[in-house]
This record gives structure tokens, sequence and C-alpha cells, in this order.
């Protein structure tokens, strides 16, 4: 049943809905081997769902996602052997210690004691809780809970992980070390599935899948989204004020788009090499001040904003 | 205290509490509940005994005198039967909870005179209702006592002998005797009680539990604002429910109410203050929810329906826990609202009563808010 | 898969045991209700504070009245000359029953007149009135019978002896003292246990649920029996340990007798147990907050305890209720308790109510199974 060449994630017109509410409509999707692929989307946009439904958590209303060749909605107990799963709330035993948590895991995925020390030791060093596995679960500082939890998470070294905004409340440098070990795990072979709303933390996958609304918008490597939807050349322009240089740029014909990104605005326009000295006398001239205007490089977030935006201009009309 | 933020914790509250739907229903369906359970649930009118007879004679005569146990409300005749064994078994099986067991020379030994000896075995198990059977068993016999002497000493020419002395009893306030005139304004404390403390220490439980209480603290907002911002809602449910127990006490289980709504609410206010605030004090020394809520039960629920005299009768018990009762809040509020119901009592009567419950309203204040401190610190 | 089971168990051990305060909730305050309740439920009704006003004061009248001083059920606290007295004492409730001979009383019973004997009771309290009632009319129906026979006596000797009457001979059994206790600690033992599992229980899944490690579980290969066995057993076991804790309380300190054998008790307590579990499971299905399984839990307990025959005998409920009785498990446990306690019966008076609460339990526990699942929807 299970082919080694087939993808271990295959997703087909997968809905749920909820009464009325549709919250994942027809999404279609396939993750490779090896692969990180990345949920991208604002909140509500259908993210845990999908990552639910593959877990077997939620059960879709229509269509059909096949986990390790097995259909979540049919035969969820032979997934769940081959998955391990993180969600953004922080889910051990807090008044359990450390090794009890990861005992408890293990007893779950039946990890064979032959390997179980060997497993613990890799989750203590993994997670630099090395000497601390008696402390509290409870008392340990969030990047470290959320590294044991990847560690409990993976103990049975599923093929497959979802990752359901695993670093929210977790800090930079902590975040940084989390996304070390995922790319680790996905050299060695484990697919991933990953939701996030941290722009950068989008970098860091292979794939990516905007979805808003409940449905795909864009999928793509982020280099190829980033080129993809922009259609033209992004402009950085740092001025006072803000607001009058908006309605300005807003009004100005040949350009596509504009926002406030920070102190800054960030203008789409065809080309920037004719345009930036076209827009700089035009808002000189109405009494804008402008510190810096120059091309720059469209971040993740620009795509996002771009994509959505136009996504909700299209619902609209 | 600023009003203002006062007002703010006020509204929020009640939004929450508005958006529960479900707890919301809870303090309607709570009380309800309560009402229709203890009003119908607990009743000491005690009625329809289980009775067995066994007639070892048979007789005309033994049939007429059994007959009075049938006539009576109090016994419900289930079976006659020829056996000792089939009594004993009935009494084993708490099929029935007496049984009458009429000698062999009934009759005879009636008409030859003296005393006559009928055997009343009885279930004393359960030995409140063991003590009213034989009281009703008594009565029964001495009414027919009363009648074949008549009927002999009129047969042997003396016939003026009337019954020397009757008992002419007046019963006040509850007239009927009736269990639910007792219990019904008894349980108005109760659900308080409940409500009060119930609630709240859960929602404030919860509260700790979710960490938004972390996030109040931090505001400008004193702890005593806090607290009295965070009761005023349950304060108002509570009064509410109040209102509803003494409606139904009184429309639907016919309680009679003699006393003074000012009384009433008086105590009422006062005894509401006292739950809430323990509660609140409950909610803020657990560490969980579940802590609160076995807390709460242990010390508010169990002693308001144990120790309050709400059924079991304070002076009954031995001195230690009669003792123990004073520090009991219920157990003053149980006394004024029976009082307030039935009696009609008026206020310089209960003011020791009221004066206790204010107490205890300031004391517990005090310690909710101490207490609140503490564990900011 | 008994690795799995193995490794749940383990876990629900440890944190159910981890520190001192939720080991102390589980066997703390079973062990303190008991206490209290022990000595605080019981409904017998002793030293009645009694008030009396004899307009009389003759020899006859004097000897009525030594009669209710020299009952244990009467504490005459007052001797008035005064009738308004008896208002303002009773008004106040310092006295339950005021008894009135009016004057001219000796002269009435030598006529051969019925005299009367007033009794006035406060009936706020309905079951103290009830049973103050039926010892006055115990006390007076003797003293009319002595009186007669005297007087019978001294005129016709002949007739006297021949008079005929019953006497009921009172045979109580199993609870010869009618000692409340004896009563109340078994029923006791049957609360504690059906609040504590059925609490237990329900908050222990809850609680998961709540926190958002259920979530996890949900995700791991571990079959859907065996979380559910994992969650249970433990709190099985508290349950008996529970049981046997309370039952030394009872048989140690309040020196109930055990009477039966000590395996039908067991039986009666795992089939309970399991009862409970089913319905604490259930509730844990049916709510998502540890809020709502607290109040749900409420909203069973308290009819499950009301209607169970706990402190009022089940035949003097509504006819409806009763019925509803067959369907709550502590009526029969109590049966049980009750049976093998102070009636020594075994299983061949106790299998249908075994059966009964085999048959409950096996339905709750199906039902509760069969509506959990491994999915949030």
């Amino acid at each position: 049943m299970t082919d080694n060449d087939a993808p271990p994630v295959i997703v087909r017109d997968l809905v749920k809905r909820f009464g009325d509410f549709v919250a994942v409509d027809r999404i279609n999707l396939e993750a490779r081997r090896g692969e990180i692929v990345g949920f991208l989307g604002p909140n509500g946009a259908g993210k845990s769902t999908t990552i639910r439904m593959l877990c077997g958590l939620l059960r879709p209303t229509a269509g059909q996602a096949l986990v390790a060749g097995y259909d979540v909605a049919r035969e969820p107990e032979r997934v769940r052997q081959r998955i391990g799963y993180m969600s953004q709330k922080f889910s051990l035993y807090n008044d359990l210690r450390v090794i009890e948590n990861i005992r408890f895991f293990a007893s779950l995925y039946e990890v064979p004691d032959s390997v179980l020390k060997e497993r613990v030791s890799w989750i203590l060093d993994m997670a630099g809780l090395s000497g601390r596995k008696s402390t509290l679960t409870g008392t340990l500082p969030s990047g470290w809970k959320q590294r044991l939890a990847l560690g409990c998470a993976v103990l049975h070294r599923p093929p497959i992980l979802f990752l359901d905004e695993p670093t929210s409340g977790v800090d930079p440098i902590s975040r940084r070390q989390f996304w070390e070990l995922i790319h680790t795990m996905a050299a060695e072979g484990v697919t991933v599935l990953v939701t996030t709303h941290y722009m950068d933390e989008a970098e860091y996958c292979n794939r990516l899948v905007l979805i808003f609304q409940g449905r795909i918008v864009a999928s793509g490597s982020p280099t190829e989204l980033k080129q993809r939807a922009m259609t033209g050349e992004l402009v950085l322009v740092e001025c006072a004020p803000l607001g009058l240089a908006l309605d300005l740029l807003r009004q100005t014909p040949d350009v596509a788009d504009a926002a406030v990104f920070g102190n800054a605005l960030h203008v789409v326009v065809p080309e920037a090499r004719t345009m930036i000295p076209r827009l700089r006398t035009h808002l000189s001239q109405h009494g804008v001040i402008v510190a810096r205007m120059e091309p720059i490089r469209p971040s993740l977030e620009d795509v996002f904003v771009s994509l959505t935006a136009a996504q909700g201009a299209g619902g609209k009309a | 205290m600023r009003w203002h933020r006062l007002a703010a914790i006020v509204r929020k509250e009640i939004l929450q509490i508005r958006r529960d739907l479900p707890s919301l229903l809870i303090t309607v369906a709570m009380p309800l509940l309560l009402m229709l359970g203890f009003g119908y649930g607990v009743s000491f009118d005690i009625r329809h005994i289980p009775v067995y007879v066994y007639d070892r004679e048979s007789s005309q005569q033994s049939q007429d005198f059994l007959k009075r146990f049938q006539a009576s409300e109090y016994f419900n005749v289930m079976k006659t039967v020829d056996n000792y064994q089939a009594v004993i078994q009935a009494l084993d099986a708490g099929a029935c909870r007496l049984a009458i067991v009429i000698p062999v020379n009934f009759s005879e030994q009636l008409k030859t005179g003296g005393p006559v000896s009928v055997q009343a075995l009885i279930d004393a198990t359960d030995n409140n209702t063991a003590n009213v059977s034989i009281s009703y068993s008594e009565a029964v016999v001495q009414t027919y006592n009363q009648q074949i002497q008549l009927e002999w000493l009129q047969r042997h020419g003396q016939a003026r002998l009337q019954p020397p002395l009757k008992v002419d009893a007046r019963t006040w306030f509850n007239e009927d005797l009736e269990s639910t005139a007792n219990i019904v304004p008894g349980v108005v404390a109760i659900i308080m009680a409940v409500i009060g403390s119930f609630l709240t220490s859960l929602t404030i439980a919860r509260e700790w539990e979710r960490g938004t209480m972390e996030q109040l603290v931090s505001t400008p907002v004193t702890p005593l604002e806090l607290m009295v911002g965070k009761l005023v809602p349950y304060f108002v449910i509570g009064l509410l429910d109040t209102a509803l127990c003494a409606g139904m006490a009184i429309w639907w289980f016919e309680v009679p109410f003699r006393g003074q709504w000012s009384v009433f609410f008086l105590s009422c206010t006062l005894f509401l203050i006292v739950v809430l605030s323990l509660g609140y004090f409950v909610s803020v020394v657990a560490k969980s929810q579940l802590a609160a809520s076995q807390a709460a039960l242990i010390a508010t629920f169990l002693p308001a329906f144990l120790l309050s005299g709400f059924i079991y009768p304070i002076d009954q018990m031995p001195a230690v826990i009669q003792v123990t009762t004073h520090l009991i809040p219920a157990r003053y509020f149980m006394t004024i609202i029976r009082d307030v119901f039935l009696k009609g009592t008026s206020l310089p009567l209960l003011l020791d009563d009221l004066l206790a419950l204010a107490l205890f309203a300031v004391l517990l204040t005090i310690l909710a808010t101490r207490a609140f401190q503490k564990k900011l610190s | 898969m008994l690795g799995r089971l193995r490794g749940m168990l383990i876990k629900e051990f440890i944190q159910v045991f981890r520190d001192k305060r939720s080991r102390f909730l589980l066997f703390g305050p079973p062990v303190i209700q008991m206490l209290v309740f022990g000595y605080a439920a019981t409904l017998e009704i002793r030293h009645i504070p009694t008030a009396v006003l004899d307009f009389d004061n003759s020899q006859v009248s004097r000897d009525l009245l030594s009669r209710f001083t020299a009952s244990p059920y009467f504490d005459v606290r007052a001797r008035l000359n005064d009738r308004r007295q008896i208002g303002e004492l009773i008004d106040r409730g310092d006295v339950t029953v005021a008894l009135q001979i009016h004057a001219g009383f000796a002269q009435d019973l030598r006529k051969g007149r019925t005299a009367r004997l007033q009794v006035i009771v406060d009936s706020s309290v309905s079951n103290t009135a009830l049973i103050a009632v039926g010892y006055v009319n115990q006390i007076a129906g003797r003293f009319s019978q002595d009186y007669q026979r005297e007087r019978l006596f001294s005129t016709s000797p002949l007739v006297q002896s021949q008079l005929p009457s019953i006497v009921l001979d009172r045979r109580p059994w199993f609870n010869t003292d009618f000692d409340s206790q004896w009563f109340f600690v078994p029923g006791v033992i049957g609360n504690l246990i059906l609040v504590m599992v059925v609490s237990l229980t329900a908050f222990a899944v809850v609680r998961e649920r709540e926190i958002g490690t259920l979530e996890q579980i949900m995700v791991t290969p571990i079959g859907r029996l065996e979380f559910i066995l994992g969650k249970t057993v433990p709190f099985f076991l508290i349950g008996l340990l529970d049981t046997t804790l309370i039952s030394l309380v009872g048989t140690l300190w309040f020196g109930v007798p055990l009477r039966g054998s000590i395996g039908v008790l067991a039986i009666g307590a795992i089939l309970f147990i399991l009862c409970m579990l089913g319905i604490g499971l259930f509730i844990s299905t049916i709510s998502m907050t540890q809020q709502q399984a607290m109040v749900s839990g409420f909203f069973f307990n308290m009819p499950a305890i009301t209607f169970s025959g706990f402190a009022t005998p089940i035949s003097s409920m509504p006819e409806f209720m009763q019925w509803l009785t067959y369907l709550n498990p502590l009526r029969y446990f109590l049966d049980v308790l009750r049976g093998v306690y102070l009636k020594g019966v075994g299983l061949d008076v106790l299998w249908p109510q075994m059966t009964a609460m085999g048959v409950l339990g096996l339905v709750m526990l199906t039902i509760s199974v069969a509506r959990f699942h491994k999915s949030l929807d």
C-alpha cells in the first residue's frame, strides 16, 4: 500500500465546514519526502484546521487526505503511528518532570525499551536539558519547553511532522535553534508541514502555501512567490508626512499599490529606474519632504500583503 | 475606590457572564433544580410506611384491628403473610419497615380481659422513621383500646366513662406540620450559598489559571475595586435568584410569607456579601479550579447543608459541634429566613443574627483582600 | 497495548500523588466530611426545650408534668405563670413546646369529665414539631390509661382487672438503640464515594481538554479504550481506597457494627464505583471546561443524593419521584451498605440491588465510552 515514491502527504479537494462557515475550501496539496511546507496566512484562514484534519483530529467534510499512504478519515490510527504533531498550545504536562513526560509519550508511541535510552538522551541533548531531566516541566522557560515538546512529538521517529505555530511565544534565539532542528530532520527525510505567521520563519521553508479565507491563493518556493506575486518593482519611500504622501502616491497613475510598512512606504511601480525621479518631484511639489527613495527587494511580507489584498478585492468584486 | 474603574470591571464581568450562556443557564436552572429537588425530595412527612402483617389468629376482631392500620395514611399495608420467615425476610430485604404480628388467641384474650400483647417488629435502621412509625402505631393502638374499653364498660354497666385526658395541640407558624414549609425557605439559603461561593470561586480561579488575572492586576485597579467589581454581577444574579426562589416558595410550594420584605432583603443582601467574599477568598487561596471547587464545596455548601439547622437540628448535635455552628454564617441566615417566612418575626428580634452576618461580611471582605495582596507579593 | 496502558497509568498516578495538596484532596475531605456528618447528621429529637404553665397546681397536674420532666425527650426549661410568656419564648425560639394545664384540671378528672392538656408547638421546624407532638401524645396516653386504671381499681377492682387492652410490644431490629449514627454513617460512605469518584473522573478528562494535552494524546496511536482505562483505573482504585478509609472511620471511630461480610460490601462498592465512573466519564464528554464539568457534576450529585433515601425514606416521596429512584445507583448502594452493616444480610437478599447496579453501570459505561471520540468535533 505504501509506495516509497508516492508523496507522503496528498490532499485532494479537502473541505471542512463548521455549520455554515467554510473553514477550509477545496484545498489541494502534495508534499514530498524531506520537504518543509509552510502554511502562511492570517489568523482564521484555515491553516490549523487543515493540519488538524491531516492529523485525524477533525473529520473532513468532503475531499480526501492521504498521509503516509493512509486515508485520514478512514484509517486515522494508522496515520497516527506515522506522524508527529505539535500544536501552538504547549501540550506537555506541566506537573510532570521532564523525564516523566518523555517516558509517557514514549509509552504511548510504544518506543521499544532497546532504543528508549538513546532517544531520551537525544531529546535531552537536543533540547539542551541534559542534567535537568528531573525538573518539573512547568518551571522550564518556553524555548526549552518548545524543544522538549518537539522531542516528544518525534520520539517514534515519524516520517511526517505536523507543526501548528510551533514557535509562538518563543524568543528569537530559541526560534532559530528550533528551525535548525527542523532542517536537520528534513535533511534526514522527514516531511514537515508547518503553520506560521512569522514571515522570517517562512523563509526557512522549501515551499510556501498561502491560505486565505480557507483557500490556497498561491504556492511555491519563497523566491518563486516573490517573483510571481510582484508585477512590477518595489520602491521604499521614507518621507514626512506619511499620510499625505500615501494619499498622493495612491492617486498617481502608474503606481500599482502603496502601503505603510513601519515608518516608511512601500510602493509598487512598473519600473523603478524611471519612476523614482518622477515620484520624487511629485511629492516635493506637494510639500512632502523625502528622505530616501530607492528600489528594494520584496520581502515575503510584501508578497503576503499584495496577494491577500488582491484576493480580498477579487472576493468583493 | 474609583468609580469608573469599578464600573469597567463590572462591565467586563457582565459581558463575560452574558457570553457564557451555559453559566447563565445554570444561574436559573440551579435554583429551580434545588428548589424542586429539596422541596419534593426532603420530606419529613413520613407517610405510607410499608407494613407487613402476620395475623396468627385471623379472626373477625384481629381483622378489625388491622384495618385501623390500613385506614391510616401513615401506613401502607403491603402484604399479609402467614409465617415468621416471611416477616424476617421482608425486614431483611427492606420490603417493609414495620411488621405487626397478632398472637394466636388474640380475640380470646381480649374477651377474658387484661392486656394482650401485639408485636411490632420495627426496622430501626433508619431510627427517625422507626420512631415516627412507633408513634403512629401507638396512636392506632390507643384509639382502638379506647373503643373496645368503652364497649366493654358499657356492657358491664359503667357507661359514663370518658377518656380522662385529651391533648389539645396547637401548632404555631406551620399549622399543618408540613415539611415543605420548613424545608423550602431553608433551600433559599442553600441556593444562595451555592450560587455565591461555587460560581464565583470557579470563575475567579479560572481567571488565575488562564493568566488574565495578572493582566488585570498590572493595571492601577486596587484589590478592593477588583473584588467588588468582580462580585457585583454575581451579587445581582444572587439577588435575582433569591427573588426567584422566594417566588417559587410562595406560589409553587405555597409557603406562607408572614414577615417583612425589607427584613428579608436586608438579610439576603448581608448573606450574599458573606458567601460571595467567601467564594472570592477560596478562589484566591486555591491553586486550580478543581481545588477551588472542592474547597468552595467544603467551605460553604456542606456547612450550609449540615451545620445550619437546615435539616439536622442544631440542638441535637454534640456540644462541640454546636459551638462550631456559631462560625457558620448560614446558621444565622437559616434562622432569619425561617423566622421571616413562617413566624413573621420583626427586625428587633432578629438583630443578633443580622449583626452576626454583618460581622462575617466585614471580616471576610478584609480577609479576602488581604489574601489577594499576599498572593500578589 | 499493555505498554501504552501502563504508560497512561504511571502518568496518572504521578499526577495524582505528586504534591501534598493533591494527596490531601483525595483523602482529607472524605474523612473530614465523614466526621462532621457522623456527628452533625442526626434526626434524633431529644431534650426538646419545653416550658410549662400549670394553672391548676394540683397533685395530678404535677404528676402529669413530672412525666415530662422525667422523659429524655423533653427538657423543661421554664415554669411560667403568665400565658403571654409562652408567645414570647416561642417567638424568640427559646422553647419549642409549651404545655399548659388549666385551672380545675384535677377537678375535671375527678368528676369524670375530659380534662385538657394544651400543647403549643413551634412547628417552623416541622420534623421536630411532628416528633414532639408524637411524644406528647404518648405520654398523655400513658397517663390517661394509668389514671383510668387507678380509678376503676378504686371503684370496682374486678372490672379493672378484666378491662381489655392491647399493648404494643415494640421490637426494634438492627438498630435497637435507635442510634442515628448507625443510620447515617453507612449512608455517608455512599454519598462521599459518589461525590469523589464522579468529580475526580469528570475533572481528569476535562482538565486535559482545557490545558490542551488531550489534543496531544489524541494524535498518538493510543486506543480509545486504553485512554479511558488509563483515566478511570486510578480513580477506581482511589474510590476503593476511600471506601476502605471511611468505612474504617465508621467502624472504629463511630462504632457502627459491620455485621455482614466484607466481601459483599466490596462487591457492592465495586459495582457502585463502576456506575460513578460511567457518570463521571459521561460528564466529561459533555463538558468543555472544568466549570461546566463542576456544574454538571452538581446537577447529577444533588438529586442523586436527595432521592436516594439517604436522609428521608423514599416511600414518603411523591410517587413519580419514587419511580425515578429506580434509576439512581445510590439508592441500591445505600441498601447494600445498610444491609451489610446493620442487618448483616448477604447476597441472597441483596442480589437484586447488585444486579441493578451492575446493569446501570454497564449501561452508563457503554454510553460514555461510545460518546468518547478521539477527535475534536
